[in-house]
């Protein structure tokens, strides 16, 4: 179809549409409310819900950080501690970053760059926080035996089956460490084209 | 209340614009229904802001191209919709073809990238050049630009199929 044939097929397209009702005044009066926005924000409300639960967590480590009597372990607790004190405000505003932009207050060409640019920024942090997690995993396990039992994850003799729970988590989340690396390549690349374009 | 009274008399005369926008950034119609009433929701909250300093329709096109980029990465998290509303049947008294004609042109609408499909609808509603550059932010020589390039692209695309 050339453009010459899109064009008259469009303006046909249009009268037939215009000539229709799509909606009644009672619905568009549904949709202006804030109702309706609160529920696109249920999946930030389980994010938040997830930051206050690492805060928390963060805190309660943070009040009995004393009880981390050797250098390693202390260094394990900072990093846990500093994990889930951070993280989640870090994570929260770039998101926040992506769901405030106004439809409104920018042209096409600024919201397009704005939020591949806003897409970008979150992935790199979704990317840093599963590489963190990683670590995470390792860190937290002797900072709780520590605090809550009062026993040196280290100098503890380990069976065989704690040695296969490990290997097998370690695999899993390698695994799943490099899907999600081709996943935010994926999403990243396509990002770097739509900028590209807009500057063509 | 006058205000809402004025919205809606707009919505209604307009109501073409955002039918034809969502069409073309969605791939059925249960999506292109919830795109349908969040650009609703989102003219409603910039409706206050707008006070006519812009032609009502370029306003329109813009709240509703820019809330479409921002659906494209929403779908999965599909709201609650509203009472439930029918699209537009494209159907003509002589042709029963027209709304395959009409799919067939979204088809190759939506085979070009998220901006030449905003800059290609503006260009099939008969804006000009200036209009074209007031709602998208590119210049009037950039949008002529780009205008060849899509109709290469399509051109080149029909060859393909």
């Amino acid at each position: 179809m050339e453009l010459e044939e899109m064009k008259a097929l469009w303006d046909t397209m249009s009268e037939k549409v215009e000539k229709q009702q799509i909606v009644t005044d009672q619905l568009i009066m549904e949709m202006t409310q804030q109702k309706y926005k609160n529920k696109f924000s249920k999946l930030l409300m389980y994010e938040r819900l997830g930051a206050v639960v690492c805060i928390v967590a963060g805190l309660l480590l943070l009040f009995n950080i004393q009880k981390l009597d050797t250098w390693y372990l202390m260094a394990c607790g900072i990093f846990t501690i500093g994990f889930l004190l951070v993280l989640p405000f870090v994570s929260l505003g770039a998101i926040r970053g992506m769901t405030k932009l106004k439809v409104s207050k920018y042209n096409f060409k600024e919201t397009v760059v704005r939020f591949e640019k806003a897409k970008n920024k979150t992935l790199f942090i979704q990317r840093v926080s599963i590489v963190l997690s990683l670590i995470l995993m390792f860190t937290s396990l002797p900072v709780f035996s520590k605090i809550f039992n009062d026993k040196d994850f280290f100098l503890q003799e380990h069976g065989i089956g704690f040695w296969i729970f490990v290997t097998a988590v370690g695999i899993g989340v390698l695994f799943f460490t490099r899907w999600a690396y081709g996943c935010y390549n994926r999403i990243t690349s396509s990002a770097e084209r739509i900028l590209k374009e807009m500057d063509e | 209340m006058q205000q809402k009274e004025e919205f809606i008399k707009i919505i209604k005369a307009n109501e073409g614009i955002i039918y034809k926008v969502t069409r073309a950034y969605t791939n059925d119609t249960d999506d292109q229904k919830d795109l349908y009433q969040e650009i609703v929701y989102q003219l409603w909250k910039s409706f206050e802001t707008f006070k006519g300093l812009s032609k009502i329709s370029t306003w329109m096109y813009r709240v509703a191209l820019n809330t479409s980029i921002l659906h494209l990465n929403k779908k999965k998290r599909r709201p609650d919709r509203v009472s439930d509303f029918e699209l537009p049947q494209i159907v003509d008294d002589s042709s029963t073809y027209l709304e395959d004609q009409v799919s067939e042109l979204y088809d190759q609408i939506k085979q070009l990238s998220i901006v030449e499909r905003g800059i290609i609808l503006l260009y099939l509603e008969g804006k000009s050049y200036n209009e074209i550059a007031a709602v998208t932010g590119f210049s009037t020589t950039n949008i002529g630009t780009r205008l060849g390039r899509i109709k290469q692209k399509l051109r080149t695309n029909i060859k393909n199929q």
